[in-house]
């Protein structure tokens, strides 16, 4: 039964058999396709009680805000379907968006973002150096490391916010390109891109193999160590990217820039479908939990709520759609004790 | 259940007290007014309000589990008892306090048990619910209390210090010599064994939870009491700085060791080095490197050593 449930949860489209299979079958959906009818239905919904949603402008707002947190999001998927996650993109940005500004002001705009996605990726390999390497786990390493560079980044700005406002930089953040936001089109880029690295190449297939065992993945060969630390690398660039952009949306940036920050990342990604516990996730979910989240702060704010009520929103928003989950299973098992005390419907293979 | 700890935390405890030693007598080397009985009375009292919320927390991760929420549960507990010291006196509304942190608590144990929630996410949307809960009930303003001198007891002289080592010692008694400490650290090592020999794991996580609450709550108020005002920004981040106390003591984040000596430690090493850095005139934003520095450095020490360790094992197996 077990082993039929596993191989049914890799094949979405096969017909369901049984009824206790249709569980499954259901959860599948929900983790696939769950955010993004979600996201839908606030759509609809907004669309229909909130006369000043559903224009055309609202919906380049809320697209461009979803990319800031989009990016990180990207990169955060593939650390967390490795089973690890990162709790430093918080302050990466921060020091990324000041050295991006900074850089911007003085070099150009191409420097610029080279300057954040380098500081981003050394921050990724020193992460995963820690984690892969010298064996300490994600969770204290990269508090370490969010302490460390948190405190870097006062002491390299000492305190002050660097500000740029040249239009090349700032075109990055705020204009359109064929009525999209720019900052949404290199988001879904990235997000294809992750995408594509997580599905069709080798290094995409090792990470959801480490996710889903890390034994496992070393006794077939996987090179897990190589692998952690790539994952990491790849947190810290698409942070970078995500942090050019948002300093040049904001023609500025300093430390502090986004407090808890790195726990709306894994808030977006872990709505978006992935499991926390790793091997399973995709990009789709992150992306439409990234437009989720934006299109939430969007209708609260149209509709006047305030600002502390917005926060209680979202968490409850976070904690329902988790639980989702975890209520089907509780559900599903007390059905199936309830077959199993009933001889007649125990389940034919 | 045997009583009797591995060695191998033994030893990260013990470290972490030869480093206290070390930096404090380096401190007072470099610093005359280190030593002095007012400023060691600062440290300690800084020391305890991280300390308490870290013993919460230590039971927490010991039960294989975390709670992110601990700093908006602080904050909304203080602003809750701040503003009800005027009409129903202290000790009730101290109470009222402790009572709101652990239902915050008892909310984050039900979802990890009853929804399945992991532990991480469902104290994340805690956190930020609590928050904004703490924020719409001060409607974002702070609450003074003029001339409420009593309150201000909390957090005077040597009270969050006892508090502090009151607190310790029950939670040492409960892990080493209670049914409910074993049960914790049974859930922490393998739930899934102590479900089968007949541990209530899910009664055991509400009581965790429940009690972290009331440790949060309790940080909350003397921190509250320490500016005698009501703010629902209270203890921002208090959850990653209490986290990093209780990892630096010693207990591993796997679940199944707690190390209640360590986490005081811990605590009393960062406030030491938080405060001998002020003394020295170095700049603030120092201290979040060296908090970061430390964890890393000590963390790396310890699971070098335990490589080596199982290395060693395995070549003489």
């Amino acid at each position: 039964m077990r082993i039929l449930q596993t191989h049914k949860s890799r094949i979405p489209d096969a017909p369901a058999t049984g009824s206790s299979i249709n569980q499954v079958d259901w959860d599948l959906l929900w983790e696939r396709f769950g955010t993004a009818v979600v996201t839908i239905t606030i759509w609809l919904i907004a669309g229909l009680s909130t006369p000043r949603f559903a224009n055309v402008d609202n919906f380049v707002s809320v697209l461009r805000q979803s990319a800031f947190v989009g990016v990180s999001a990207v990169g955060m998927t593939f650390a967390i379907i490795a089973g690890t996650f990162d709790l430093s993109v918080g302050s990466t940005q921060a020091l990324c968006a000041w050295g991006a500004v900074s850089v911007a002001k003085v070099a150009g705009v191409f420097p610029a973002f080279v300057t954040a996605v380098a500081l981003g990726g050394v921050i990724g390999l020193c992460n995963g150096s820690l984690v892969a390497l010298v064996r300490i786990p994600a969770f204290i390493a990269t508090l370490g490391t969010m302490f460390l560079v948190n405190g870097l980044t006062y002491i390299l700005t000492n305190g002050q916010t660097a500000r740029f406002s040249g239009k090349p930089f700032v075109w990055w953040g705020n204009a359109q390109v064929m009525s999209l936001p720019v900052p949404f089109v290199v988001f879904l880029g990235c997000a294809l891109l992750g995408a594509a690295i997580l599905h069709r190449t080798s290094f995409g297939r090792f990470i959801y193999a480490i996710g889903c065992s890390r034994e496992a993945a070393n006794v077939a060969g996987v090179p897990v160590a190589k692998t952690t630390i790539l994952v990491f690398i790849v947190v810290g660039l698409f942070t970078g990217l995500g942090a050019a952009l948002l300093g040049a949306r904001l023609y500025s940036a300093g430390p502090g820039l986004e407090p808890g920050f790195e726990l709306n990342v894994i808030a977006t990604v872990v709505l978006g479908g992935t499991r926390l516990a790793g091997g399973r996730g995709s990009m789709l979910g992150t992306v439409a939990a990234a437009i989720l989240f934006a299109t939430l702060a969007n209708v609260l704010n149209l509709s006047h709520v305030d600002a502390f009520v917005q926060r209680v929103v979202v968490g409850f928003v976070l904690l329902l759609a988790l639980s989702v989950e975890g209520v089907r299973q509780r559900l599903a098992e007390y059905w199936s004790k309830r077959a199993a005390r009933i001889p007649q419907s125990s389940q034919p293979l | 259940m045997n009583a009797r700890k591995p060695r191998r935390h033994r030893v990260a405890s013990s470290q972490v007290g030869l480093m206290l030693l070390m930096v404090a007598g380096v401190f007072a080397v470099l610093s005359p007014r280190f030593l002095t009985p007012g400023n060691l009375l600062n440290v300690c009292t800084s020391a305890s309000v991280v300390a308490i919320v870290g013993l919460g927390m230590t039971l927490a991760i010991a039960s294989g589990n975390f709670d992110l929420s601990v700093g908006s549960t602080a904050a909304f507990a203080g602003c809750v008892t701040v503003s009800l010291v005027q009409q129903i006196g202290v000790a009730l509304a101290i109470l009222a306090g402790l009572a709101t942190g652990a239902a915050v608590g008892l909310i984050n144990g039900l979802i990890v048990t009853e929804l399945g929630v992991p532990a991480f996410i469902a104290t994340l949307g805690m956190l930020t619910i609590v928050r904004g809960a703490a924020l719409i009930y001060t409607g974002g303003r702070d609450i003074y209390l003029y001339g409420q001198t009593q309150y201000k007891i909390l957090s005077s002289g040597l009270t969050p210090v006892l508090l502090a080592l009151a607190l310790a010692f029950v939670l040492w008694f409960v892990l080493q010599h209670t049914r409910f400490g074993r049960h914790i650290l049974a859930t922490g090592s393998n739930a899934m064994s102590a479900r089968r020999v007949g541990v209530r794991t899910s009664l055991v996580l509400l009581g965790v939870f429940s009690i972290v609450g009331a440790t949060a709550a309790l940080s909350g108020l003397i921190l509250s009491a320490q500016v005698l005002t009501g703010n629902g920004r209270l203890a921002t981040g208090l959850e990653l700085s209490a986290i990093a106390v209780v990892v630096l003591g010693g207990t591993p984040l796997t679940g199944g060791q707690a190390s209640i000596a360590g986490t005081l430690q811990g605590s009393v090493l960062v406030a030491v080095i938080n405060n001998g850095l002020n003394l020295l005139n170095v700049s603030i934003f120092y201290q979040n490197v060296t908090l970061g520095l430390l964890l890393l450095g000590t963390i790396a020490l310890e699971a070098l050593r335990t490589d080596r360790r199982r290395t060693k094992q395995l070549t003489t197996r």
